[in-house]
């Protein structure tokens, strides 16, 4: 019964053929996007994991030497770079992944892309940070990504073990990453709202031309075939297509992996080895993939298995009820609840959050039918031309069917309107400070150790450079305790861009950035006095330095050179307001890239599910329709009956999912961090019509076919 | 059925001899029930006399064998008319159709054209008994009826012999 | 009377296959003619140029003077939606909407709006002896219900002509003469054209006349005898 099957499906004539192409097209680009998305779950997993060996824990149980280690932060024109100063401390001490030998005082390693940059930029702006003799290139095994700027710079013990951060290290591996369970939860979510429409798809796709293949099994059944021979030969069929499409998909996948690595989905690049597929995910795939088309192809068969006359009468199915608004409705009022009640631990408000999301998404997909049934009435109930009440009846009867080809857009939508809306919400809130503005052209350092004075020559040297405005040592204001600000200065000091002193002031209070935490820069700005006299501020140490520039990116990178330089003992690098929080926005902002390519990726796998579903309701309805366009009803009255049965519901759907997503997004925003939802950019909006384009003209590809299928043909030969 | 216009239409085809005339009939149109000698010599003098058919030749010797007939023009006239005119479409006519169909072919006459006009025939007969029937009671509609699905029984064998007609020729005219 | 559809001298091919060969046929108005023939004669082919469906090869369609085989598609169409009706064999109702909603459709194709549409529409059920088959869907209606919905669909938009390609095909006897005394009865009264299509004597036998059409050509032998 195999041999037979697999002989029907192979050498069944040219209409088994060209099924079994169609079939095996659909799963090779189906499995294709399957094992990207795993592959690229597994590449974020191994960017975490040589993330977490950027920093170390202190481990001093071994018997080597141990190693000191201190990663600290620092900026290039408002990029990320990686200083890690090491110092071995005997002879047995780790070497640091990526590089050959733990590099001595006076000498470092950069990574390639760090190493470009000090290539193009002066000295003065650059690599005066990094005194001593360059030994050579960080290797792929120490970095993140292929564009992490990262340099690792050899110290002595003495001087290392006094940096901030420093730890004693006296083993460093490759050990498994211990990622924030929110950051993997994010990361299951998005491959599900992948995942899930990849998964319809390669479901719809395995029952092309389903009623075709009814008949032919009917027939079959007549002649004496039992339902089990049937069902072996169904699934002979469906795995066949679909092993031949999983192999085609693993070529594709191969094919296209460094293409698709270099594009950064999280904000960096992958490199194409850490888009790998490990055992089970292939095997998962491998074997998944076509047990589940024969598992489907089982499933389409359920009617016909049980009469040999096959699918007989059009019965109307039972309309979904209203109860499945229940789990939708739950979900968003947790997400209300969490207003008022948030717990106060992270792994609570996780444990508030993450079930209502996921009630919204499920509850979004069971009442996706009973939303389709009701707005297909409405427009049953208003339809005047005869294409709308087509397929407003069509929808209203059964419109389990109607949704199920755009449940994957609904989630996926879903899933990314919540995550953009999120991210562009933070992003507003915490981005870079706009160009021009007195905040984008402040470069402040706060001390580790504070100081008891600037020395005036450092202060010559920052006002000579070019486009340097101001430069201001602040003080440490010993009364912060009793709510003031961090920093004092007198009122003679403070530049007039950053305000005016409180009336008859001398001395005066202020942050040590010169400007309020979430606030701008700004000339009208009024600081309060402060309890010292200008005598006793002299006596305070010196916590922090404020330069101000015109903006330049070379004023900003010459201050910041010549001030680490001074202060080698950083915490943070000097920066710009925006710089620290401009690299968070940057994984952010890498995130909505990934929401933006699973938009338009689910759009049209949307669109092929839909055209699928198009093809099968016009060869169910080959007759009626064509019987129409005979008695002289216009093809585009066809055509709209086809567009109004996919395309409304596909637009509703993402409609209604996106709407939702916002509000999910705005009441855990409103909940979590207290920000009002920012509407997103046009650039998203832009991205969906991008997608709703793609998706309709995947539909529209169909309308060919409408016309060929109903010409007057049809007539005759039945 | 008409034994005396099947005669003369047999001998439209060539003079013959009574005995030729009585073994042709009896393999088309006998089945089973061969004309009696005596039906065919009296028959073909009731002919004779009413200037239908003339004997031509006669051979020496004695019996009604040795006279061979010849068909004259009123007789040909007399088939002609026959086989142009359709049956009253009523049941049981199906020999008189065939007779006439096979004889048509015999004779090299347009068979087709018969069958049509006989078709027409039917229908408007078929016609009177629709309307018979959509206007009167339910006796009189089954009645009409009774007469339509016997005429659609006739109608049915005219399409069929119809379609079969070149292989009916080649049968009767070897 | 006068000649309200007219076919002179058709020709049309499938490819290669000839189907029609010179066919001629004039239909009075008000007339009831019935095409009859054997399979593969080209009755339907002849019904489909008639309705302006195929255009011939060669040869004339005139209706009501206008020469329809020189239109444009679109202009057939209109032709087709807005003065000829139409009953087909079997499926032509379309399967989601009601019966009442089929029947209503070549009004809505033509613009009339949907609630003169439906009452026109439910007027057909009582007529046609249908009441309270308004909600069911095809799959819901027997054999000869359906056709009787698809005769009132064919007549609902009072066409002149109504073309009738075996209507009776997929029904038994005495469903099919039920459907074709109705159809005759309301053609009548309304002195709409009827050209069936039909194999069946009993069928062809409600017509007022009948051709034969054999090989391409049409035969009236009504036209020979008289």
């Amino acid at each position: 019964m195999i041999r037979f099957g697999l002989r029907l499906a192979v050498a069944g004539g040219r209409e088994a053929l060209t099924r079994l192409v169609v079939i095996a097209a659909a799963v090779a680009i189906g499995s294709g996007l399957l094992l990207t998305t795993l592959a690229g779950v597994n590449a974020v997993d191994a960017q975490l994991t040589r993330y977490a060996s950027i920093y170390p824990q202190t481990s001093t149980a071994g018997a080597a030497d141990p190693l000191w280690w201190s990663t600290r932060d620092d900026f290039f024109h408002g990029r990320q770079i990686l200083r890690i100063d090491v110092a071995a401390t005997g002879s047995t001490a780790p070497t640091p992944v990526g590089i050959p030998t733990t590099p001595g005082p006076g000498e470092f390693y950069v990574s390639p892309a760090l190493r470009e940059l000090l290539a193009a930029h002066p000295a003065d702006q650059l690599s005066d940070r990094y005194p001593g003799r360059d030994l050579g290139t960080v290797g792929p095994a120490g970095l993140t990504s292929p564009d992490t700027l990262l340099a690792i710079i050899g110290g002595t013990p003495d001087s290392v073990g006094k940096l901030p951060n420093a730890r004693q290290v006296s083993d460093i591996g490759d050990k498994p990453a211990l990622p924030e369970t929110t950051m993997n939860l994010i990361l299951g979510v998005i491959a599900g709202g992948l995942l899930f429409p990849v998964l319809i798809f390669i479901g719809t796709a395995t029952r092309l031309s389903a009623a075709r293949r009814e008949q032919r099994f009917a027939a079959m059944r007549l002649v004496g075939a039992t339902p089990r021979q049937i069902s072996i030969v169904a699934a002979v069929e469906a795995t066949t297509a679909a092993v031949a499409g999983t192999a085609v998909g693993f070529g594709l996948f191969y094919a296209f992996r460094d293409p698709l690595a270099g594009i950064p989905f999280t904000g960096m690049p992958f490199f194409p080895s850490d888009m790998s597929l490990g055992p089970l995910d292939a095997l998962l795939v491998a074997f998944g993939v076509p047990a589940g088309a024969a598992v489907a192809a089982q499933v389409s068969l359920r009617r016909v298995r049980i009469s040999p006359l096959g699918v007989t009468r059009r019965v109307t199915p039972r309309a979904p009820g209203a109860y499945r608004l229940i789990p939708m409705v739950l979900g968003v009022a947790v997400l209300f609840f969490a207003i008022g009640f948030r717990p106060a631990t992270s792994d609570g408000q996780a444990a508030v959050f993450l079930p209502g999301l996921l009630l919204i998404m499920a509850g979004l997909v069971f009442a996706g039918p009973w939303l389709t049934m009701v707005g297909a009435r409405v427009m049953a109930r208003y339809a005047n031309r005869p294409a709308t009440l087509i397929a407003a009846r069509r929808l209203a009867d059964n419109p389990k069917a109607g949704f199920r080809a755009i449940s994957g857009i609904m989630l996926a939508l879903f899933v990314t309107s919540v995550a953009v809306g999120v991210i562009t919400t933070i992003v507003d809130n915490r981005g870079p400070a706009p160009i021009g503005s007195t905040d984008a052209g402040t470069v402040t350092t706060v001390f580790d150790e504070t100081m008891p004075s600037v020395p005036d020559p450092l202060v010559a040297e920052l006002r000579a450079i070019s486009g340097v405005r101001s430069a201001t040592a602040i003080r440490e204001n010993p009364n912060i305790m009793d709510g003031g600000e961090v920093g004092v200065i007198a009122c003679v000091d403070l530049p007039s861009a950053y305000g005016r002193c409180a009336d008859g002031a001398n001395v005066i209070e202020v942050p040590f950035g010169l400007s309020r935490w979430r606030e701008s820069a700004s000339p009208a700005t009024v600081w309060p006095a402060a309890s010292f006299t200008l005598d006793e501020l002299q006596r305070l140490p010196v916590g922090a330095m404020v330069v101000g520039t015109d903006g330049s990116a070379a004023a900003v990178e010459r201050v910041r050179t010549v001030l680490e330089v001074a202060f080698p003992t950083f915490w943070v690098g000097p920066n710009v307001p925006g710089d620290f929080e401009s690299d968070f926005a940057d994984t952010l902002r890498g995130w909505e890239q990934l929401a933006n390519v699973i938009i338009v990726a689910s759009l049209a796998l949307g669109g092929c599910s839909l055209a699928v579903s198009v093809i099968g309701g016009l060869t169910e309805r080959r007759r009626p329709f064509s019987l129409l366009r005979l008695s002289g009803a216009p093809v585009r009255v066809l055509r709209r009956v086809v567009a109004l049965e996919s395309a409304v519901p596909m637009l509703a759907v993402a409609a209604v999912a996106i709407g939702m997503g916002l509000l999910a997004a705005h009441l855990f925003l409103r909940a979590q961090m207290d920000y009002t939802l920012v509407a997103p950019q046009p650039r998203f909006y832009a991205i969906v019509v991008v997608g709703l384009a793609a998706c309709l003209g995947v539909i529209a590809s169909t309308l060919p076919l409408l016309e060929r299928i109903t010409g007057p043909e049809t007539a005759r030969s039945e | 059925m008409s034994v005396p216009l099947t005669l003369l239409g047999l001998l439209e085809r060539e003079p013959s001899h009574g005995y030729d005339l009585k073994r042709d009939y009896d393999a088309f149109f006998g089945r089973g029930k061969p004309l009696p000698f005596g039906q065919v010599y009296s028959t073909l003098s009731r002919l004779a006399r009413d200037g239908k058919v003339v004997i031509s030749d006669v051979a020496p010797g004695s019996g009604p064998d040795r006279k061979r007939y010849i068909i004259t023009d009123v007789g040909a006239t007399e088939v002609e008319q026959w086989l142009t005119q359709p049956v009253d479409p009523e049941p049981h006519l199906q020999t008189v159709l065939f007779a006439k169909v096979v004889l048509a072919l015999m004779l090299d006459r347009p068979a087709a054209e018969y069958l049509d006009t006989q078709r027409s025939a039917h229908l408007r007969r078929m016609r009177e008994l629709t309307e018979i029937k959509r206007a009167g009671n339910l006796v009189d509609a089954l009645l009409a009826d009774h007469g339509l699905y016997h005429l659609e029984a006739d109608l049915r064998w005219i399409e069929m012999t119809g379609a079969r007609l070149d292989a009916l020729r080649k049968e009767v005219r070897p | 009377m006068s000649i309200v559809i007219e076919a002179r001298d058709v020709e049309f091919s499938f490819g290669q296959t000839p189907a029609l060969r010179g066919a001629s046929v004039a239909v009075e108005a008000g007339e009831i003619l019935a095409v009859m023939g054997p399979s593969g004669s080209g009755k339907s082919t002849l019904l489909h140029c008639l309705a302006g469906i195929l255009v011939p090869d060669s040869g004339e369609i005139l209706f009501d003077g206008a020469r329809v085989h020189a239109m444009a598609e679109t202009a057939r169409s209109s032709l087709r939606r807005d003065r000829f009706g139409f009953v087909f064999q079997f499926g032509q109702l379309v399967p989601e909407l009601t019966a009442v909603e089929n029947v209503a459709l070549p009004l809505l194709l033509s613009g009339v709006h949907r609630t003169q549409a439906l009452a026109k529409a439910r007027a057909w059920f009582a007529r046609l002896g249908l009441d309270g088959l308004e909600q069911r869907r095809s799959g819901e209606l027997s054999g000869g219900q359906a056709q009787r919905v698809a005769l009132a669909r064919g007549l609902v938009a009072e066409p002149q002509v109504l073309f009738a390609d075996e209507p009776t095909g997929a029904l038994d006897s005495l469903t099919g003469e039920q459907v074709m005394d109705l159809l005759v009865g309301a053609a009548r009264e309304q002195g709409t054209t009827v050209i069936l299509v039909t194999h069946e004597p009993r069928i062809a036998a409600y017509a007022d006349r009948e051709v034969m059409v054999r090989d391409g050509r049409v035969n009236a032998p009504d036209r020979i005898a008289s």
